[in-house]
């Protein structure tokens, strides 16, 4: 769809009456503190290109992307503006009039299919060993990434030897009796960098009566293309995905990372698809999607039944802003923490303040990510927790750096691990 | 002057983090939150953001030398264009000088620097017990340094007053450089009136005398009980009425506001949970506060007053319920857009305030402007002291749609002073209601424009506005 056409653009832009509220939740404004950075100032720019007063190319990008997409903003706007999705979609149509060839490498080729990512990844296993830089120079990512890559690679933990998919079957049967047919949608990072994850979400769906299927050839949600002005792409990412899922004849479909389920969640299956496109059996498919944190909560019901092993854990949660702004989801992830058996929960100041990973952002805006980043580890540290429970890839391991940087010898937890290790 | 040129002067005062001067980064300070500047762009040459009063004198003399013109700013949420740079020059963004200098609590004072932001203030003194009473709508959002050059006021004005009853003290850089204090440069007095009374001058001057680089703020003890009344009534005529009854028995409420039908309808969109009544005309907010007998005996009372005439009353002291009240009319401002899909409230004509008298009879007038031009009224505001802010939801990007809304919003104008009000209760009056100054002031406009000629002689200090 034409830029100016997308609903957000053409009809909420009109609707800011420009008061400022917006600017006070924003964590990037409370560290740059200019209208320049503020979400008012986004919409206000995104009104300008709309306009042709401003002309779609790097500069006008530049400003757009000192966003993290949080969702913050577009929750506390009383006027109702999706002002995050107004900035994606601006990303988009100056993408879209640009060519950057290794953005096309990452973003288009690498980032579509599992197998070239997978093999990037393991190529990054030993990469950690010889640097990530010389990986991204080798797959022109700098000129995607540029700048703060260097400083960025420190991000990255090691990468692990064997993904989730090379250990888990397609159909994995339920234990015991059989409740629901349920898809786990197994995200990009969750896979390659958390595989443990994974197999304490099967694990618990498992046991818990879900047989699990995971369709081998789902490919990335679309998150991070839409995060880098590639809508085209996230939106065959999302046919393609919904195809394969709606083949599956499954009562729901699951995901234990944060930003596939608001990625499939029918909010942005709207934005990034248009109304149009979206038929019947489409939208019955993305009817059936719902985070692991609230499936358990609200469909499963699962209760301390089963969750006999006893382990001390003094925590502290982050609320993920793909979960807590995006889906509301906040009281779910409490629960299932509180149903583990040792487990002490003390709220940190602020929990869902964005921890300033964000997907890329913080590869493309390291310094600007620190600063966000120092403040959350201040909240986390006045808890005196040295366990973070999450449900985002990305907050994880932007979290996991955030206690290597201060020399904290840290943890960084999915509440479902905590779940699966309490299971007999 | 060159811009090059003007930016490397900039340079030698402040640090390159604190200049903005590429065309893009200007755009962004094209506006604040009025509709003239939706309507109309126009960009600053240069923006700065000092933090020191030395860096603003440095600058304000560098300007007044070469004659540029000089706009300061704070966080941009006025509704009347105060902080756009319209004949070009320097921006000075003071939003980001957001320094509480000190707490002096047996004096019970605040110093600040321009950019502490309202409620982070409040949040500060909450820890002395103490607070600075004005409570504007943009509390979240505006800055200290815009309140006093406004002398905002807001939700709390029925019993505390405005910004200016607070101000002890100012330090302001004059348009040609010179730095002065006002009220005294030693005295932290409460009572003072020494000399000619400059601090009221400066309150409410909207940065067309100076820029205001610290202030020194009174502050009161925080009550120690709250309660919120909420009345429901089927006519809208019945709100007011009741306003006048609850005075009448001797009772002088911290707040009292009014949401109409489409201000509630606006609110419940945003904030389903609040759950205000929608089969109301109009609603009443009262707000008591004080110690808990009084708040008890003021709060019962009003629920007898309100019974009256209302249809439903409740009465609530649960500190989240009241928080949820309050934030329901704080957003209004903003939500009141959401009474059109495809459109948007406009700030324009939206702050006139008549006596208590004739509320009933403005409220009355709006509605068949309303309808006379077929725009959307939603009306809201702190009716307690006549102030009432009209809303008017348009197409605002439809210019036929905008012409109608200005033609509007001129008469609703016209109608406060008809009405022996203002045009303006505290939004103030920058670009856009500066028409009217001749209408409401006669001769005393010669008189505040000799005085304004007196301190900036090249009438280099926020040219275009006010006067
Ligand atoms: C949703 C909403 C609700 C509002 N509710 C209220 C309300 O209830 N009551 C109320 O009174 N107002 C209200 N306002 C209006 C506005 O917030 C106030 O006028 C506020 O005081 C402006 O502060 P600011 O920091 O945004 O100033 P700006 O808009 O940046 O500037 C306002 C004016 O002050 C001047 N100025 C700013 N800082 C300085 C300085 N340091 N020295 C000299 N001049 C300076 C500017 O030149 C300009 O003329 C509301 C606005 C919005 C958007
Ligand atoms: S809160 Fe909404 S209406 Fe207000 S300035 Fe931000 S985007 Fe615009
Ligand atoms: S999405 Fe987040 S980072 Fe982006 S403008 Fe909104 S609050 Fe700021």
């Amino acid at each position: 769809m034409k830029f100016k056409e997308l609903p957000p653009v053409k009809e909420q832009i009109r609707k800011c009456v420009r008061c400022g509220r917006c600017r006070t939740v924003c964590p990037v404004f409370a560290e740059v503190k200019n209208e320049t950075v503020a979400p008012r100032g986004h919409v206000f720019m995104v009104q300008m290109l709309r306009d042709g007063v401003v002309k779609p190319d790097s500069k006008v990008y530049e400003h757009l992307s000192k966003c993290l997409l949080c969702e913050t903003c577009s929750t506390f706007c009383p006027s109702g503006i999706d002002i995050h999705e107004l900035n994606a979609a601006a990303r988009s149509f100056i993408t879209e009039n640009q060519s950057n060839p290794g953005k096309r490498l990452v973003f288009d080729t690498l980032w579509t299919s599992p197998k070239l990512l997978r093999a990037s990844t393991a190529f990054m296993w030993s990469a950690n060993v010889t640097g990530l830089m010389k990986l991204a120079r080798a797959l022109h990512l700098t000129k995607v990434l540029p700048g703060d890559l260097p400083k960025a690679e420190q991000i990255l933990d090691r990468v692990p030897f064997r993904s989730a998919r090379d250990q888990l079957h397609e159909t994995i049967p339920a234990q015991g009796k059989k409740k629901l047919r349920v898809a786990y949608f197994l995200g990009c990072a969750t896979n390659l960098l958390h595989p443990e994850v994974a197999l304490a979400t099967v694990k618990v769906l498992t046991q818990s009566g879900c047989e699990v299927v995971i369709p081998r050839d789902l490919k990335c949600c679309g998150l991070p293309h839409i995060a880098n002005g590639k809508l085209g792409t996230a939106r065959s990412l999302l046919l393609h995905n919904f195809e394969l899922l709606s083949r599956a004849k499954v009562d729901y479909i699951v995901t234990d990372c944060a930003s596939c389920s608001s990625a499939l969640s029918d909010k942005n299956v709207r934005f990034v698809l248009g109304q149009e496109e979206i038929d019947a059996n489409l939208a019955l498919t993305a009817g059936k999607v719902v985070d692991l944190t609230a499936f358990l909560v609200n469909v499963l019901d699962i209760g301390p039944g089963n969750l006999v092993k006893r382990s001390e854990h003094r925590l502290t949660y982050h609320d993920p802003c793909h979960l807590a702004k995006a889906q509301n989801i906040r009281k779910e992830p409490r629960e299932l923490l509180r149903l583990v058996p040792g487990v002490e929960l003390v709220e940190m100041a602020e929990p869902d303040r964005c921890c300033g990973g964000s997907g890329t952002f913080a590869l493309t805006h390291y310094d600007m990510s620190m600063k966000i980043l120092d403040k959350k580890m201040s909240a986390i540290r006045n808890t005196g927790c040295d366990t973070v429970a999450t449900c985002c890839p990305s907050c994880s391991m932007q979290l996991a750096y955030g206690f290597r940087r201060s020399r904290v010898n840290g943890k960084v937890v999915h509440p479902v691990e905590l779940l699966a290790q309490a299971l007999p | 002057m060159d811009k090059r040129v003007l930016k490397q002067e900039m340079l030698k005062i402040l640090q390159p983090e604190q200049v903005l001067a590429d065309d893009l980064d200007l755009m962004y300070y094209s506006y604040d939150s009025s509709f003239l500047t939706k309507l109309e762009r126009v960009y600053p040459d240069i923006v700065v953001l000092p933090r020191a009063t030395e860096q603003v004198q440095r600058i304000v003399r560098f300007a007044y030398e070469n004659n540029i013109p000089v706009t300061p700013r704070g966080a941009g949420t006025g509704e009347t264009g105060g902080a756009v740079a319209f004949n070009g020059g320097i921006v000075i963004d003071l939003s980001t000088w957001d320094e509480i200098v000190e707490v002096d609590v047996s004096n019970m004072q605040v110093v600040v620097r321009p950019g502490v932001i309202h409620a982070d203030l409040n949040n500060h003194l909450a820890k002395f017990n103490l607070f600075f009473p004005p409570d504007p709508g943009s509390s979240l959002m505006c800055t200290i340094g815009g309140m006093v050059a406004n002398n905002a006021s807001g939700l709390r004005a029925v019993k505390y007053g405005c910004t200016e009853q607070y101000v002890l003290g100012l330090e302001v850089v004059l348009p040609n450089g010179e730095v002065i204090t006002t009220g005294g440069i030693r005295s932290k007095a409460i009572k003072n009136v020494s000399g000619l009374n400059l601090t009221k001058l400066m309150v409410g001057s909207e940065g067309v005398l100076g820029i205001i680089t610290k202030i020194r703020l009174r502050c009161w003890p925080k009550p120690k009980a709250r309660g919120i009344a909420m009345a429901v009534f089927s006519k809208l005529d019945d709100a007011p009425a009741t306003v006048l009854e609850v005075y009448q028995a001797g009772i002088l409420p911290s707040g009292i506001e009014i949401l109409d039908k489409s201000a509630i309808k606006a609110v419940n969109q945003f904030k389903p949970e609040i759950g205000l009544p929608e089969d109301a005309e109009a609603i009443l907010l009262f707000e008591v506060d004080g110690n808990a007998p009084s708040v008890e005996w003021e709060g019962t009372n009003i629920v007898e007053i309100a019974k009256r005439r209302a249809t439903k009353v409740e009465w609530a002291t649960d500190p989240q319920r009241m928080a949820s009240l309050w934030e329901g009319r704080s957003v209004t401002a903003t939500a009141a857009a959401r009474v059109r899909p495809d459109g948007s409230r406009v700030f324009a004509g939206e702050d006139i305030s008549v006596p208590l008298s004739r509320v009933a009879e403005a409220l009355r007038a709006i509605r068949s402007l309303g309808e006379k031009y077929g725009i959307p009224v939603v009306n809201y505001g702190h009716i307690g002291d006549g102030n009432v802010h009209t809303a008017p939801v348009i197409d605002p990007e439809n210019p036929a749609e905008a012409e109608k809304a200005n033609q509007l919003v001129h008469e609703i104008h016209l109608l406060a002073i008809e009405l022996e009000g203002s045009t303006t209760g505290e939004h103030g009056v920058g670009a856009v209601r500066r028409q009217y100054a001749e209408l409401e002031h006669g001769e005393a406009l010669k008189v505040m424009r000799l005085i304004k000629n007196a301190v900036d002689p090249k009438g280099i200090m926020n040219p275009g506005k006010l006067i």
